[in-house]
Parts: C-alpha cells; structure tokens; sequence
C-alpha cells in the first residue's frame, strides 16, 4: 500500500533563510500580545509622570524680610550659558586693537580665612573650619596671571595665561578650557614669564623661564571680541572645602581662602596705554577680608584676590537628566516585559515551538534581542523626548535654574536614556534565558542596575564604594545620562551624590554593554548545549 | 526517487540518558509516506524524548534522527518539511490563535493567508480571534494540528493528538489523518492507548522502556495476537470443552457461555460438535483487539503498572 | 486550619528552589554588610555603624521579594493553585496559612542574616569602632530588620495574590522598594522629600535601622516599620480580595 502513493512534496516555494523572519516572528510574538503593549505604554507614562513629579517637588524661593518669591539668584552664565563663577581680583586697562601683555610672576602664597563664610554642605552634619596648618594654605587651583576680558562684566570671554598653585602653568578661556603649560611651583628662584598676545579675535599663550626663550602654550579663538578689551593682571583663589560622604549624609567643611600674587617687569604693547586700575569682580557675599586689592611699585604689583574663574559644579538639581529620573521606573517595567519574553516562553513549553520553527537557536536569541531592544529603546525615546522638556519646563516654572546643554548634549542624554533601557533588556532577555525564570532574572537586573544607583546617590555608601559600584556594574551606564561635565581645573566633589558618574558617559555605557554582550553569549552557549 | 534522500523519518541507533535513567536505549525504526504510523508505549517509555530529539530540541549520546535524510537542525525553514505537535498547550494565553499561527508562519516566511487555511482546515476559523488561553482542550489540539500543517510539510508528527478530544473529535482525526496520509505524507501519530489508534493508523511502532518493542503492520500483528483461536458460544459448556479437550484442542471459558479454543479450525470444531450433538449457537474465528495485541506486546516494557491492574490480568 | 497549614508547610518545604532562595537572602546580605563594613574607616564618631553593618539587608530583600511571589506566583503559573483552592477551599484560608508559613521560614532565614551581618561586621570593622551587639538600640535595629524582612516578604505575598503573575509582581514590589528613593534623590523640596520619606515602604521602614541622630529622622524608627507595616497589610488585603472575587 505504500509502494501505491507517491511521497508528498510541499509545492510552496522555500524563500531564502534568513535572519529576518526570525525577527520577523517575534515582533509579531510581542505584538500580539496585549499586556506587552499596555506594559510599553505604562513605561511611557511612568518616564513622564516621574519627571512631573519632579518637577513638582522642586522649588527655588528667594525670600527677603519674610517677602518670598519664586526664583533664585540668576547665576552668573558664561559665553556658553553654563552657570559660572567669575570671581578674582582684577588690575586691568584697556586695551584696543591686537597687542601683548608681558609680566614675570615671582610668587603665589594663600591663606586660608578664619572663621566666617563657611557654609555647610547638603545633607552634611555640620561644618566645620580646617584645623589650622592642616593643609596647605595655597589652593592647588589658586591662579595668578595675566588675562584679556572683553569687559569687568561677569560672565564676559575671556582668555589668560596663569601660574597656579599646584598645577603649574596653564592657559584657560571661557571658563571651560583648560590647557597645561610647563609643571612645578613658583618662586623668587623659579619665577615664570607668562605672556598673552592679542590679534583680532586670536589670543596666544606662551611662557618663559628667563623671558628669552618663549613657549607657547596655546592659541584660542574668541569669536566676537569687541576691538577694546581690558588686559591685565588677576588672582583668584577657591574655597577650601573638604567633605566626606558616608552613611545618611556627609559632613565637610568650606572656608574662603585669599592668594596673594607678586608680578614685575610688567609691559602691555600696542593700544593706547593707560594707568592701571583695581576691581574686585563680582564682590556678591565675599567677606571684606576676602576682597582683594593691589599695589603698585615701579613695574612691581602686589596683588591678592578670592574666588575662581571656571564653570559652576558640583550643582545635581540643574541638571536635565534630574527630569530622567523616570527612566528607572521604565526600566523595570520594561525588564519584566523582557523576562516574560522570554522565561514564559520556557514556563509554558513554547520554546519548544519556537526553536523547532527555528533550529538555529543563536539566531532566535538574537533574534528576540533585536525586538525588545528595539522596543525599549522606542519606549525609552519617546518618555525621554516627552519627559525632558516637559519637566524642565515645570522646574523652571518653579524657580528652578537648569544648566542649558548643548543640542548634541541633550541628544545623547535624550537617546543614551532609551539605549540604556534598551541594554538593560538585552541583558534582562539573556539572564532570562539562562536561569529560565522570569522572577529571578527581574530581581537579577533590578539588583545590579538600580539598587547600585540608589545605594551610590541616597548616600548610603561611602563615596570610594559607591563610585566603584558605578564603575564595575551595569548600573555604570547611567553615565550617559549625565549632561554637565566634570571639570579637572575645578577642585570639586564629583561624586555619584553631587550627580556626577566615575566613568565618562560612553564609558559608562560601554560597561553596561559589556556586561549585556557577556550575558548574551552566554545564554546563547546555554540555550545551544541545553535540551530544550 | 527525485527526493535528495529517504523520505519520512529515520531514526537510528538513539540513545539518551536522564541521570540514572536510560530514556533511549538503541531505537531504531522508520516512518514511511503514505501511512500513518502509531507510535505507542506505556507512559515514561520514550516516545515524547524521541520526538523531541526527531526535532533537534534534546540532544542524544548516540545514534541519529533523520528527516528526509537530513538533520532536523539543517534545514531551512523546518516547518516546511516537517509539522508537529509536542504539547497542546504550550501557548501564550493572552495571544489569540491566529495570532499564534501568525508568528509561527512569519517564522518561516509565509504569509496570514496560509494562517487563515489552516485555521480553516482544522474547523478553527470563527474561533480564530479569541484568546488562546480560553480555548478548551480539544481546540488546542486542534490548534497545534493547524500549527504542524502550516508549512504543509510532507512529514507530520503529533505527540498524543487524541488527548481532550471528545468522540466527534477523535473520529475527525483519524478520518483527517488518514486524508494527510492518502496525499502522500509520512504521518507519525504517538499515544499511550492503543485503542484510540485503532482505524487510525495502519502501521505501528511499540516501544517500551527506550527499546523497540515491535515495527509491524496493524494487520500483522492482530492476526499474529489472534493466533489461530476460535470463540464458541454453548449452553453446553462442560459437554462442549470435554469433546474438543477429547480432540486435542486448548479450551478455556471466558464466559458462562462461551469458551475459546485453539488447536483446532473453526470446521472441524463445528464437525466434532455437530457429531457430539452438543449444541452451540456461534462459532468465529476469534479476532483480536489492538489493545489486547498491545498488552500482549508490552507485557514485559510496563514500567509503572498499578499492582490492580497487575493482578486483574493473571 | 491545622491541616491547612502543614499543606503549605510540607509544599514549601518539597520545593528545592525554595530552599536555594532562603540561602540565597542569607548569603549576599551577610556580604554586603561585611564589604561596606570593611571599607568603613574610622573616621568621625557620629556614622551609624550599626545601620552600616545592616546595610546588606537592602540587598537580601530583594530575594526576600523573590520568596514571597513565588510561593503564589509558582501556582498561579502551573495551575496548582486550584488543586490547593480545591484541597482547602477557604480561600482566605489559604491566604492566612500561606503568609504563616512564609513568615516562619522569612523569620529564621532573616535572623540568620541579620546576626550574621552584624557579627560579620564586627569582626571586619576597624578597631576603635563602636558596635556593640548588646546595646539597646543595636537590638532594636536588629530585631527590627528582621520584622523588615517579614513584612517585605508579607507585601511580596499580597502582591503576587493580586497581580497573579510572578513577573508582574516582583516588577512591581521592586518598584515600590526601589522608585521612592530615587525620587526622593530627584525632588528639591525638603517637605516633599520629608513625606516621601514618611510614606515610602523602604525609606519608612529602613529607619528601624537607625542608631543615632534619631531626632533628625523624617520618621521615628518604629513607626517607620509601621507605615511598612500598613503596606504590606494593603497588599494582603488587596490579594484576599482578588483570591475571594476572582476565578481561580
């Protein structure tokens, strides 16, 4: 009887096998399935509900006598609108047109001021001042130099060539670069020549041993300079602030210092040459033995001054990415989501229908990446793209000062939040596969990418833990979200508290796909070796 | 033959071992188009593994499964040469059924159309829209056999396809196995109760405890269990069984009024009673069920028989 | 009642996982404690070393949660429960013995971690630093962390009941332990950030931890573990509610 009947041969034609209908079929898989999609929209709304409540328990008031208003201080902003601080002593003249000015610095001393002006950090237990001859009375970033503003208005361009007090010569504009000159301290045996020339909108740095041989440190370009600038000489000193971060809070001390400059052999080419004069700038709560002031002997000036110029850190509420916070929430939505993806699959049997439509059974993991992935990242940009202006806009409306950013800057924030969403499930999908139960491999994820987070920014770890924590674990890809940089010319707390990840944003990030490529390769080994 | 290798299923040599279990123990047999081909074992005998590693989903220590001469796990778009069924319920609840077959069928590049044939096929199309989770059992079954048909392959492999179905159904399915066959495919139709394979499946595979118990035509092995007896039915009784013990024959009573006889053809016991004059109203070759050729077969391979069971059949 | 109880008992005590959970809230509870209090220095006298030593508890919750759904989600996933509705068909019966059984074996495991975290700290913190073990309110973070754990497990367990899918409710008790501290980290306003405090499950409850500056405390300790408390009590009842009105 079976001699009678032909064998049967399917008459569809078979199409090229590829890796899209695997792709293909799972889309379709996650699609179909309701809950999944209401779990995406729910992911969407959590991002932008978060970030309304943030924005919500945001205020800044600004009271006087008992008469508050909404609103802070307006921060100082530099050319780049970041907040910045523009503080120092300032010995200038006018300088029109191209020119040069030439000084030799023979010492840069500090002093660190007693008592008052010390303003206890956040969350701290109390501040303190430093025992006295604790530490070294020069500011590792104290400066004294000579510098070419636009105008004694804070926040003007500027460019200067500095000697500082640890970090040898250097030469900044702009508040935000910073180029390093020769190393080593200044003194009445090793003084530095320092020298900034003037040409349209180019200004040069160089520096000297003997005021012979010249070194230049670096050329910048200040678009838009007005043709009579002021030239001179400046010296600023930083608060010393000390704080240590531990459980429930920190505790530090600030106190403002004074660095005093001595200059000679002084000369400025070109322009009219004029007489010199002193300005504090932007003088604000400075205590009076805090303001500096000048003299003059022959070609000889004796300068002293407090603060800084250079971007304001070490401020987490200006930030946009604190409109972000959301995405935390999302993310475990979305990892639940991801788990369910696949660790239903193995609950209910129908890997078993899936991997024999499909035998290449990397290609299904893979597969299934691609579509949660993609999905979270859809999930992620869209609440990011909702969440961010949305809830800059209610700070603002609150009073609240945000850091402006770049548009490349908010793109990477914007777009690494859905990527790190995105990861996050790869990584979700994979430990689901190789534990083959969705509770565990949510807690998994949970555990190493939000609870590392927490523990580093409520200040429950100490800072050296808590900053290893965001090195070495997933949660490391939070970086990308940070959107102000930490600056190396500014002596600050950068810490996970203050908002400032131990890994550069891409860095950061690449940790966590590290960690997601591991798991993946692994669960891709298992799902292979394993009967299924 | 056009085809680039033997077509159906070959299985060789399978070996598996679960921890201290031997789960396959040297299994060999072949699925051939055109029948349907009974896969039958107690529970915990094999069949599920074998099908499992016929579909490259377990590994085996030694031996090969072969589908039209090639490993399961080479072919391109698999559902295309074979169709199964391993587990009716493996569903996710909240997909609906078309849902369901459309994943499966954009697997393997197909399109909703062949998705709406087969739903048709299976008698499924009106219920096609509801969620899976809220289908009865029979349905599912019914779902997974539209599954298994949607790359129309020339192989077909249902691991207990019976289970859940009512009467109805289970008459639709052997008419419906029968059909696929009549077109030429291999059809390998597992269970673990002969009688639901009777008028279904014209060849079978016994296993018992991984090991091939028998490979053999249903035709076969009826007659072979049937062994030549023959059924009487007397009021004589004792008068009947002393003639015919007298002639040389076997006798033994299954009843108040019948008996079964071997050793002797159905003419002569009719001759000898008639000579006797002991009365008898019927006397018929005696044939068979495949449930009792069954239990004669797997006596030995019954794992996990209740001791009941055990003493009702001495 | 009885009957009923030894079921769950005897179910909790068959299911391997099970028992590789517990060890699995010990174990990274008694690490974290004793990683963090090794890399504590001795520094100013005013940190809590004792909520310090404690610290692995935030980690071991976490598996705590795990326990508490899958001692429903599991049957929920198989379809056992309704041969455990139909072996006992009180629903809240099954509710009450389940919670009993998981509180036991919470209890111990948690007792377990918690001494182990705090020994475990003493012997690695450095020396000149205070903890001492049988000080009053070193036994009241103690034993209170322990209650923590319970009612954690309790709150995993109403969850489960309610939402029916372990995957959905361990997203969701994560979320309620994890999301609050995040956003009291993100909001400006001190109020704000005080009653977030006050009402968040794992911030309120945490201060049963605390040792020193209690004045400072948005929450006293122990009616931190209460607001705990009224969660979990919500989740409990929320999940009697669906057993009792829903299908099985």
């Amino acid at each position: 009887m079976t001699d009678t009947i032909a064998p049967y041969r399917y008459e569809i034609a078979p199409g090229r096998d590829g890796f899209a209908p695997l792709v293909h079929a799972e889309w379709t898989k996650f699609r179909t399935v309701r809950g999944w999609v209401i779990g995406c929209l729910a992911a969407v709304l959590l991002i932008v509900l978060l970030a309304i409540l943030t924005g919500s328990g945001s205020h800044t008031e600004t009271c006087v006598n008992g008469k508050c208003r909404t609103g802070g201080d307006v921060p100082t902003t530099g050319p780049g609108g970041q907040p910045v601080t523009d503080r120092f002593y300032f010995v200038h003249q006018p300088l029109a047109g191209a020119g040069s000015i030439t000084v030799r610095v023979t010492s840069l001393t500090g002093e660190i001021l007693p008592g008052g002006g010390v303003a206890a950090a956040a969350g701290s237990s109390g501040g303190s001042n430093p025992p006295p001859g604790a530490v070294s009375a020069v500011q590792p970033w104290a400066k004294a130099g000579v510098i070419v503003k636009e105008s004694t208005q804070p926040g003007s361009p500027y460019a200067a060539v500095m000697v500082t007090g640890s970090h040898g010569v250097r030469m900044q504009d702009n508040f935000t670069h910073d180029r390093a000159g020769r190393s080593g301290a200044v003194s009445a045996t090793s003084p530095r020549w320092l020298r900034l020339t003037r040409s349209g909108s180019t200004l040069t740095g160089y520096e000297s041993s003997d005021g012979v041989t010249w070194t230049k440190v670096g050329t910048v370009r200040l678009s838009g300079l007005s043709s009579t600038v002021q030239v001179g000489m400046f010296v600023a000193s930083p608060p010393y602030e000390q704080f240590s971060q531990h459980l429930g809070g920190g505790s530090g001390s600030q106190a403002f210092t004074i660095a005093g400059g001595t200059f000679d052999r002084v000369s400025v080419q070109g322009g009219a040459v004029g007489t010199w004069s002193g300005s504090q700038i932007e003088q604000g709560d400075l205590p009076p033995p805090a303001v500096g002031k000048f003299q003059q002997a022959g070609d000889t000036f004796t300068v002293s001054g407090a603060g800084d110029i250079a971007p304001v850190v070490g401020n987490r509420t200006g930030t946009i990415e604190r409109t972000l916070v959301g995405a935390f929430a999302g993310l475990i939505v979305l990892i639940v989501l991801a788990g369910q993806f696949i660790a239903g699959e193995y609950r209910r049997g129908l890997i078993r229908t899936t991997l024999a439509a499909s035998p290449r059974r990397a290609r299904v993991l893979a597969a299934k990446a691609l579509v949660i992935g993609t999905v979270a990242f859809a999930v992620g940009l869209l609440g990011a793209a909702i969440a961010v202006p949305l809830g800059e806009r209610i700070l603002r409306s609150n009073g609240n000062f945000i850091y402006p950013v770049s548009s490349l800057t908010g793109l990477r924030v914007i777009a690494g939040t859905a990527a790190v969403l995105a990861v996050g499930c790869v990584l979700a999908l994979a430990l689901g596969t190789i534990l083959r139960r969705s509770t565990t491999a949510v807690t998994a994820v949970v555990v190493v990418m939000v609870l590392p987070y927490i523990l580093s920014v409520s200040a429950v770890l100490p800072a050296g833990i808590a900053q290893w924590l965001l090195r070495l674990t997933p949660a490391a890809g939070f970086a990308i979200q940070q959107s102000t940089p930490a600056y190396s010319q500014v002596a600050a707390q950068y810490t996970p508290i203050n908002g400032y990840f131990p890994l550069s944003p891409w860095v950061g990030f690449a940790v966590l796909c590290a960690w997601a490529a591991a798991a993946a390769a692994l669960a891709a080994v298992l799902l292979r070796r394993r009967d299924a | 033959m056009k085809a680039s290798g033997e077509p159906g299923i070959q299985v060789t040599g399978l070996r598996k071992r679960f921890g201290r279990t031997q789960a396959l123990d040297g299994l060999s047999f072949a699925v051939r188009p055109g029948s349907v081909t009974g896969f039958v074992g107690p529970n915990g005998a094999g069949k599920s593994t074998t099908m499992r590693v016929i579909l490259g989903l377990d590994s085996v220590d030694e031996g090969s499964a072969l589908i039209g001469g090639q490993a399961y796990p080479s072919l391109r778009h698999p559902l295309h040469h074979v169709g199964s069924l391993l587990d009716a319920a493996a569903l996710q609840p909240s997909r609906s059924a078309r849902n369901h077959l459309l994943w499966l069928a954009h697997s393997q590049r197909l399109g909703v159309r062949r998705v709406d044939e087969v739903l048709e096929q299976v008698g499924l199309q009106s219920a096609g829209r509801r969620r899976a989770g809220g289908y009865s059992l029979g349905m599912r079954q019914r779902l997974g056999i539209a599954a298994a048909l949607l790359g129309d392959p020339p192989v077909i492999m249902l691991d207990e396809p019976f289970n859940g179905l009512d009467p109805e159904g289970i008459v639709w399915i052997r008419g419906f196995l029968q059909s696929l066959a009549a077109q030429g495919r291999a059809v390998l139709v597992s269970s673990h109760l002969m009688s639901e394979l009777q008028d279904a499946a014209s060849h079978l595979v016994v296993i018992g405890r991984g090991r091939l118990v028998a490979d053999t035509s249903v035709a076969e092995l009826i007659s072979a269990a049937s062994g030549g007896r023959v059924e009487l039915r007397t009021t004589a009784r004792s008068e009947a069984m002393t003639v015919l013990a007298h002639a040389g024959a076997t006798v033994a009573s299954t009843g108040p009024d019948a008996l079964t006889v071997s050793g002797l053809t159905p003419g002569r016991i009719v001759a000898l009673l008639s000579e006797s004059s002991v009365p008898f109203s019927e006397v018929s070759p005696h044939r068979a069920s495949l449930e009792e050729a069954y239990m004669e077969l797997t006596r030995d391979a019954v794992e996990f028989r209740a001791a009941t069971a055990e003493e009702a059949a001495r | 009642m009885r009957q009923a109880l030894h079921a769950e008992w005897t179910k909790l005590r068959t299911d391997a996982a099970i028992a590789w959970l517990v060890l699995a809230s010990v174990a990274p509870t008694v690490a974290l404690s004793a990683a963090v209090a090794a890399a504590r220095t001795a520094g100013s006298a005013d940190l809590d070393t004792t909520k310090l030593s404690l610290v692995g508890v935030d980690l071991g919750q976490a598996t705590v949660a795990i326990l508490g759904v899958t001692v429903i989600g599991g049957e929920y996933a198989t379809g056992m429960i309704r041969t455990t509705l139909t072996a006992i068909p009180r629903r809240i019966a099954v509710l009450a013995t389940k919670a009993a059984t998981l509180t036991a074996v919470v209890v111990i495991a948690a007792t377990v971690a918690v001494l182990g975290s705090l020994l475990a700290a003493g012997l690695v913190l450095p020396s000149g630093v205070p903890l001492s073990l049988t000080a009053g309110s070193t036994v009241r973070a103690a034993a209170g962390s322990v209650l923590y754990l319970a009612l954690i497990a309790l709150l995993s367990l109403g969850v489960a009941f309610a939402v029916r899918d372990s995957a959905v409710a361990i997203g969701v008790v994560l979320s309620l332990l994890y999301l609050f501290p995040i956003l009291i980290q993100a909001v400006s306003d001190q109020d704000w950030q005080r009653h977030l405090q006050q009402i968040a499950p794992m911030n309120a409850g945490l201060a049963i931890q605390n040792t020193v500056h209690l004045r400072g405390l948005p929450i006293s300790p122990w009616s931190g573990l209460g607001v705990l408390a009224a969660w979990a009590a919500a989740a409990l009842v929320l999940g009697g509610l669906t057993l009792r009105l829903r299908d099985a």
